[in-house]
């Protein structure tokens, strides 16, 4: 197995198959995103507003400037004041769990792969004090969980609870849901998008409405991109259990280029109505993705 | 000609078609591959697949092959055997016929079916062959060496059950050296016997010169008779009111596949019924009854414990003799105070069995009666004159046992070489370190009771005085101090021993008698220079009468003694040689010395795991004996069923067939491998 290099340490701690085999979702989730931010080397959040939260002792290597002296004078010991940071962001992730994502070649499903991604960002916004929320939908809406600053922990929960289990469209629940971020914030999509470009652009367009930040993830499987499949043999659609045969020798190169032409498709439309839009692919470590969001939320602060 | 012992299962060769049927329909079935969406692919042209035809012939004939195996195991074939007596050349013989002669051939008719066997196989002798008969049980005996047919069958014929257990490995050593021996050219072995396991404890070296054959005639026949054996019997002595008493407890296993219900077990002490108690015992179970104890009134008190007759009559008795305990006399010289013994006397009284009886004198002062009459003297850091040194040499030399503690008063006059080694000066280590036992010889028996951890420590102890010692030649070191001088020294002295010990056994010249390895150390030592064997209630048939317990008292005169065995035999024990008497019948044996004395009883009882009748394979003595099975005779053959272990081994060809079954399923496995790998 070819090892990986990268760029941050700690991101080989990241791949998604050695993730999906540990099994509790809080604890991957807080594993890559502490390991992701202390590979940053520097916090991307400053805690700082005027809500005081505690006061904590004194130890060497506090700012000064942030200790009361009041209490000093009063109790002759040093304390330092902590005020909440400030949290005005609403977030949620929309997770497509139709039948097709449960579908993994190398060890792991684009769904467990689509989970642990919701984890680490659910975590990591909720590490920044922001509001987090949840959606699972597949031809209709499965599982709502609202923005709130309170609300980590369920979603934890309906994470694990949430299997693939029907068929999926894009437009039906998207539609209904977009009704339901009255409040401006960010909105996270993944999805493997079997559905014409056109198709995922109207379903997806309504989110955008009331003035919401739109990223879209698009998890594919290696073997949905290469099709490395070697002998001759029936296909089976996982959601609508058509069967084709398939010479996927003779089939290769031709799919390749659909597949391609979707994606191109896909990033075009986006880019177009300013939908940051990400290919991944699961057998790719997390910390692309994780990245991705990080760039798109400081590219959209500075536009604004 | 192949024959199946399960023909039925034959049928299921009809299943060889399984494999045919799974080639022709396995290729027609595809692995579907569910994929996500076949949104892509449904806009690709369809393009015909071209079918392959697989023809794996390999496969499908491994795959039957394996199959046909197992069928063929599971229908048990067997080659018949043929008739073993046909013996190849010609020329005379030489037969050994061994007859097992031990006390488990008295179960049911074995013994008759054995003779018979016996005198069948001497029967068959012609004129220029030559017949020798070997009875065997725990030991073997020659009855007739290579004579004529009619001598032979005499011999046969005066053969009589003994007590003993089958031991093969004797008996087979003895027919071997027969074997040897002969310049006949043919040379047989025919083994009588009911084949107890117990009697074979692997090859034991039990091999036949080269070209002889053995013929194995088993006579076990059917075992299913009630067969109750008393395995044990336990003393347990207690005193009341000044009077000893012993409780009996007896240990009996019913070795049939039958219950025995209200089994009367009885206990006669010196011909008079004791007690009673009934038993039950299921198949196989062993449980122990007890009776109601008794007072010890006399030495040699003899009881057996009885049960009724069943089909193995020989193990329904068990013999002992139980004498009041005798206390071991030990004689303490001293001049000192009785602070100076204190530690001594204590040490002296602890315990029971045996218990010591301990006299102090000075040593002026002491009768020959008395020094007779003492099993160990011990000189308590005592200065001993010229004239008792000698008595005290001569006490030693009949076998009595001396221990000399050395303190400062101790001393022996050089003249008389009693002593381990001379007795130099007194080395004091009262200021500054004490000295210290450093080097401890745990292999004697003095000391064996210290051998393992946490068993007495005698590092820690601290020795303020001792004296000097200068080893004789023949002493044997048990002990040093930590400067490397004797501690305690052996030596043996005619019959008797002499322990010196270099230092005093009170608390001022060490802390020693203040531990608790003290009174431990003086009893094994004591114990050990008395030669002191615990009473033995009884001794198992095959072993040899103990010198000890038929050798005079010390210091008697030595007069010619008898031994009466159980069935009136008497066999004198005059000279060193025939000393070696084994014991071979069941019941009291009598040594008897001068006239007058009270004769030494000893109860012999046969050995308890000879009416463990499991039986085992002839085969397996065959194969060491000779290196190949043996014969079965055939005379025997056809009236005795074979063991059910012996029959599994005749049909023991389904697990090679199985085997190879197994090994064709593997190779199945990695052919379809490799082409489900390849395809």
């Amino acid at each position: 197995m070819a090892v990986e290099i990268h760029a941050i340490p700690g991101a080989r701690f990241m791949d998604p198959v050695v993730l999906a085999r540990i099994g509790n979702l809080e604890l991957v989730s807080r594993a890559v995103v502490d390991g992701f931010i202390n590979g940053l080397h520097k916090a991307p959040y400053f805690g700082a507003s005027v809500d005081f939260a505690e006061h904590r002792g004194y130890v060497p290597g506090d700012d000064i400037r942030r200790m009361d002296w009041k209490l000093w004078a009063r109790t002759d010991r040093y304390y330092i004041k902590e005020y909440e940071a400030e949290s005005n962001m609403n977030f949620s992730v929309l997770l497509d769990v139709s039948k097709s994502m449960d579908y993994g070649s190398r060890g792991i499903t684009k769904f467990e792969f689509a989970r642990i991604l919701t984890a680490c960002l659910t975590n990591l916004v909720h590490h920044q004090r922001d509001r987090v929320g949840f959606v699972a939908f597949d031809d209709d809406v499965v599982e709502f969980v609202p923005s709130s600053a309170k609300h980590m922990e369920t979603i934890l929960h309906v994470l694990e609870r949430v299997k693939p289990g029907r068929p999926g469209s894009l437009k039906a629940p998207l539609h209904k849901l977009a009704e339901h971020f009255g409040r401006r914030g960010v909105l996270v999509v993944i999805s493997d998008f079997y559905e014409e470009p056109d198709a995922v652009l109207d379903a997806i367009s309504p989110l955008r409405f009331r003035g919401n930040d739109l990223i879209v993830f698009h998890v594919l499987d290696p073997s949905e991109l290469e099709f490395g499949f070697g002998d001759a043999q029936p296909f089976e659609d996982l959601e609508s259990g058509e069967q084709l045969p398939v010479v996927p020798e003779a089939f290769r190169d031709e799919y390749r280029s659909l597949v391609q032409a979707h994606v191109d498709a896909l990033q075009r439309s986006f880019s177009g109505v300013r939908v940051d839009y990400t290919l991944l692919d699961t057998s790719k470590p997390l910390d692309h993705a994780l990245f991705r969001y990080l760039n798109s939320r400081s590219r959209t602060m500075k536009i604004r | 000609m192949l024959q199946f012992l399960a023909p039925l299962f034959l049928v299921a060769l009809a299943g060889l078609a399984i494999p045919v049927v799974l080639h022709l329909t396995q290729r027609e079935k595809k692995q579907i591959i569910r994929f996500p969406s076949l949104m892509f692919v449904r806009r690709i042209p369809y393009q015909s697949v071209r079918r392959r035809k697989i023809h794996n012939w390999l496969l499908l004939f491994v795959r039957m092959a394996a199959l046909a195996l197992l069928i063929a195991a599971f229908a048990r074939p067997l080659f018949p055997r043929a008739s073993p007596l046909v013996l190849p050349g010609g020329g005379a013989r030489e037969v050994v016929v061994l007859l097992d002669t031990s006390y488990s051939m008295g179960y049911g008719d074995r013994w008759e079916r054995a003779r018979r066997a016996a005198r069948e196989a001497v029967a068959g002798l012609s004129v220029p062959d030559r017949g020798s008969v070997v009875l065997f049980s725990s030991g073997s005996e020659i009855v007739a060496r290579s004579v004529e047919r009619d001598k032979a069958l005499a011999a046969v014929d005066t053969a009589k059950l003994s007590a003993g257990a089958t031991r093969y490995a004797p008996a087979l050593k003895v027919a071997g050296s027969i074997l040897s021996d002969t310049k006949l050219p043919r040379r047989e072995v025919v083994l009588v016997s009911d084949f107890q396991s117990n009697g074979w404890r692997g090859e034991e070296g039990a091999r036949l010169p080269a070209g002889a054959k053995l013929t194995t005639v088993p006579v076990a026949g059917q075992v299913d008779r009630p067969n109750v054996g008393i395995t044990s019997v336990a003393l347990t002595r207690q005193v009341v009111n000044n009077q000893e008493r012993v409780e009996v407890t007896a240990g009996l296993v019913n070795r049939s596949t039958r219950p025995v219900e209200n089994l009367a077990v009885k206990l006669e002490m010196g011909n008079i019924p004791h007690g009673t108690q009934s038993l039950t015992l299921p198949p196989g179970a062993s449980s122990t009854v007890k009776f109601e104890p008794f007072n010890i009134n006399s030495r040699n008190m003899r009881g057996v414990v009885k049960i009724g007759d069943d089909a193995l009559p020989t193990d329904n008795a068990y013999y002992f003799v139980v004498s009041p305990a005798q206390p071991l006399r030990v004689m303490v010289m001293d001049r000192g105070t009785g602070e100076s013994r204190r530690f001594l006397l204590d040490a002296l009284s602890a315990g029971d069995s045996p218990k010591f009886e301990t006299i102090v004198r000075q040593p002026e002062a002491v009768s020959d009666e008395e020094l007779r009459r003492s099993a160990v003297v011990v000189l308590n850091d005592v200065s001993i004159a010229q004239n008792v040194a000698r008595r005290l040499d001569r006490y030693v030399m009949e076998g009595g046992g001396l221990l000399v503690a050395a303190g400062g008063r101790a001393s022996w006059p050089p003249e008389v070489a009693t002593l381990p080694g001379a007795i130099g000066n007194n080395v004091d280590r009262r200021t500054g370190e004490p000295a210290r036992i450093s080097v401890l010889e745990y292999g004697h028996p003095v000391f064996e009771q210290f051998r393992g951890p946490r068993n007495g420590n005698f590092s820690s102890a601290k020795v303020f005085t001792y004296r000097s010692v200068n080893p004789s030649k023949d002493a044997q070191l048990l002990a040093r101090f930590d400067g490397g001088s004797p501690a305690a020294l052996e030596r043996r002295v005619g019959n008797g021993r002499v322990l010196l010990w270099a230092s005093a056994l009170d608390r001022e010249a060490s802390d020693l008698p203040i531990r608790g390895i003290f009174p431990v150390l003086v009893r094994q030592s004591v114990l050990y220079l008395a030669s002191y064997r615990p009473d033995q209630a009884s001794v198992t048939v095959g072993q040899v009468l103990d010198p000890s317990v038929a050798a005079a008292p010390r210091g008697a005169p030595s007069a010619p003694r008898v031994v009466l065995t159980p069935s009136g035999r008497r066999v004198p024990l005059q000279d060193e040689e025939a000393e070696v008497l084994e014991l071979s019948e069941q019941g009291f044996y009598e040594v008897r010395g001068a006239t007058g004395s009270e004769p030494t009883v000893i109860a012999s009882n046969v050995d308890p795991m000879e009416s463990d009748l499991t039986p085992m394979d002839p085969n397996d003595i065959a194969v060491a004996a000779v290196g190949e099975p043996g014969a079965s005779d055939p005379s025997s053959g056809r009236s005795e069923p074979l063991t059910p272990e012996a029959q599994e081994n005749n049909q023991r060809l389904w697990q090679y067939l199985l085997f190879a079954g197994v090994l064709l399923l593997g190779v199945d496995t990695v052919l379809s491998n490799r082409l489900a790998a390849k395809g």
